[in-house]
């Protein structure tokens, strides 16, 4: 029953299982991300941020609200894709779809929209917490903070399907998120404005795709950014397509997947 | 009545003589760099037969099964699935397959039902019916009870026993068992075969790696033997068996001294153990007659015979130990030459460098 169709039984089943997977741990998949942002609104904003000033008429804890949610979003995204493809290659159950009549680009579609689902839910879930701490009444452009956090998601997922081929040890997925991914949302501007910099630190800053995601969503929720928005969405959304076309080439071509 | 078109009412057996090979190959080439693993493999496995492939470990033979299931990519010629290229149509080809690997690499993340549950999603069976697929399946190889347990916690026979299920619930037209009654025991192993035959009889073509050469012998119809990645012979097991030799043991009244002079060249070997001659020939039975003339006219008197027909086993050994041999004598001919090309045949070490460094390169 060969079926080629994006949309086909074999598609539903692998995003099925792949969803399953994170659901059916939830001391794994959601009280990590939960204590820690607990843990940052209650220090960065609430014992640190009630001495620092509003920044572009913002409070300091409303300002780290949208950077955390996109934080969580995109670290859950690409663990999630990474892992789950790395730990299918190393204890080699991933051989299960490869060896049925899944095309590549269903593969492909499973991973990444199982793991940008559960980076939304993450999100969410941050965005829950962040609104016990600090009452956000409304989101300033609502489509912005929706499109913006699934596009992110995706594109973090689809890093993390391309992380999780080329790692070969446990060791590999623990620095491209440690020491990788996380240093550039911290230097994306989730807990400062870009306001705050000047010189070759603003440069750089530019140059980072995180200061694009973290503001975006922020410009969602807040209505304040320090960079164009709808430019950032269109190159985000071109990157996104760019590493989805990548994840389908590496699945075709069997890299980390066949001998 | 509605009238029914010509070609529908076909004989079944003109079909039939239209359907593709369940597995062909030709030429098929994987190197690992200077490792060659299948060299120029050229195998046909008829549909719906028990075929099956010998070779000594390294010969290639788990490597042209992943070839066929996509899990490694041939660096040279042509495989098909049921007229499906493996790479060209490869769903067409990967739908038609279930395999049961020799390693264990099952998702430890659900209960085995599940599991099965997915992989028949995976060929795009849907979930009602692939929920009773994999009920039938588990009860077939008798682990129903267990389907609440997640691989880990299955015991080595019913892991076995699992791999089997997880190959049968897609309702493969190729079921291909690597080794699968490696390191079970005897009431399984009958299981299993039992299992396999009947899914052969309905059908099923079946295509079996083992090291049992008893399990080849007794189950299948047709047998491959391969060895460094080429195919040495295929055969029935009766036609392979028939290419050894028998032994043909004479008990004399008293004992032999020197073996005899038997004048006949369909006799391979003889040897003396006391009062037995033991003559060695292509087919035993047809070497009786002149043996008994021979021995009576060398003046002892035959009380006995008995004769003892080759084993499966014996001319696997044979074969391959012939084919490895085949390559030494063509290796050390190659560098043989390669030294005259390069008039430094007396000096072999350095010949042998340049040699090495040329395949190298």
């Amino acid at each position: 029953m060969s079926e080629s169709r994006l949309f086909s039984t074999g598609t539903k089943t692998l995003t099925k299982r792949e969803i399953l997977r994170f659901l059916r741990r939830p001391w794994n998949t959601f009280l990590p991300p939960f204590i820690t942002n607990v843990l940052y609104f209650s220090v960065f904003g609430v014992i640190l941020g009630s001495r620092i000033q509003e920044i572009r008429g913002v409070p300091y804890i409303q300002f780290i609200l949208p950077g955390l949610v996109v934080l969580g979003a995109i670290g859950n995204a690409f663990e999630n894709a990474s892992f789950s493809i790395f730990h299918g290659r190393w204890n080699e159950y991933i051989h299960e779809p490869l060896t049925s009549p899944l095309s590549y680009r269903s593969m492909v579609f499973s991973y990444v929209a199982s793991s940008a689902l559960r980076g939304i839910i993450i999100g969410v879930l941050i965005a829950v917490i962040g609104a016990v701490f600090t009452p956000v009444h409304s989101l300033a452009n609502p489509a912005y903070a929706v499109v913006f956090l699934l596009v992110i998601a995706t594109l973090f997922a689809g890093l993390g399907v391309i992380g999780g081929l080329v790692a070969d040890d446990f060791d590999h997925l623990t620095v491209l998120n440690q020491f990788i991914l996380r240093p550039l949302v911290f230097f994306g501007g989730v807990f400062y404005s870009l306001d705050a910099l000047s010189g070759a630190a603003l440069t750089a800053s530019y140059l980072n795709p995180m200061v694009y995601m973290v503001n975006g969503v922020r410009y969602g929720v807040l209505g304040v950014s320090d960079i164009p928005v709808n430019e950032a969405l269109g190159v985000l959304v071109a990157l996104t397509v760019v590493v989805l076309a990548v994840d389908v080439a590496l699945f075709k071509r069997g890299y980390g997947l066949t001998d | 009545m509605p009238r029914v078109p010509p070609v529908l009412i076909r004989p079944v057996a003109s079909i039939r003589t239209r359907m593709p090979p369940a597995i062909r190959v030709e030429g098929l080439e994987k190197d690992y760099g200077d490792v060659q693993a299948l060299d120029g493999l050229d195998l046909t496995v008829p549909e719906g037969s028990f075929f099956g492939l010998l070779g000594p470990n390294g010969a290639g033979k788990t490597t042209f099964i992943n070839v066929l299931v996509g899990l490694v990519r041939k660096t040279g010629g042509r495989a098909e699935v049921f007229g499906n290229d493996v790479e060209e149509d490869y769903q067409g080809a990967r739908d038609a397959i279930g395999l049961a690997p020799q390693e264990f690499n099952v998702d430890r993340f659900f209960p085995i039902e599940e599991v099965l549950h997915h992989k028949a999603g995976y060929h795009g069976i849907p979930e009602a019916e692939a929920e009773e697929r994999a009920a039938e399946a588990l009860k077939r190889v008798g682990i129903y009870d267990k389907r609440d347990v997640r691989f880990d916690w299955l015991s080595g026979g019913m892991k076995r026993r699992f791999m089997l299920a997880r190959a049968l619930v897609t309702d493969p037209d190729l079921l291909i068992l690597d080794e699968p009654t490696a390191g079970v025991d005897v009431e399984l192993r009958h299981d299993l075969w039992e299992v396999i035959t009947d899914l052969n009889d309905e059908g099923t073509t079946i295509l079996l790696t083992t090291h049992y050469i008893e399990e080849a012998e007794r189950l299948c119809d047709e047998v491959a033997i391969i060895d460094s990645g080429r195919k040495v012979t295929v055969a029935t097991p009766d036609e392979l068996t028939e290419k050894g030799s028998d032994t043909l043991t004479v008990y004399c009244e008293s004992a032999i001294g020197d073996a005899p002079a038997l004048d006949d060249e369909r006799i391979e070997r003889v040897a003396v153990e006391g009062d037995a001659i033991r003559v060695r020939a292509t087919s035993a039975s047809e070497v009786v007659p002149s043996v008994l003339r021979q021995l009576e006219a060398a003046g002892h008197t035959p009380l006995d015979i008995d004769i003892e027909r080759t084993s499966l086993e014996e001319v696997f050994v044979d074969l391959t130990r012939r084919e490895a041999g085949a390559d030494a004598d063509a290796e050390s001919h190659e560098a043989a030459s390669d030294s005259a090309e390069t008039g430094d045949g007396d000096d072999g070490e350095g010949a042998g460098d340049r040699v090495t460094a040329e395949a190298s390169r």
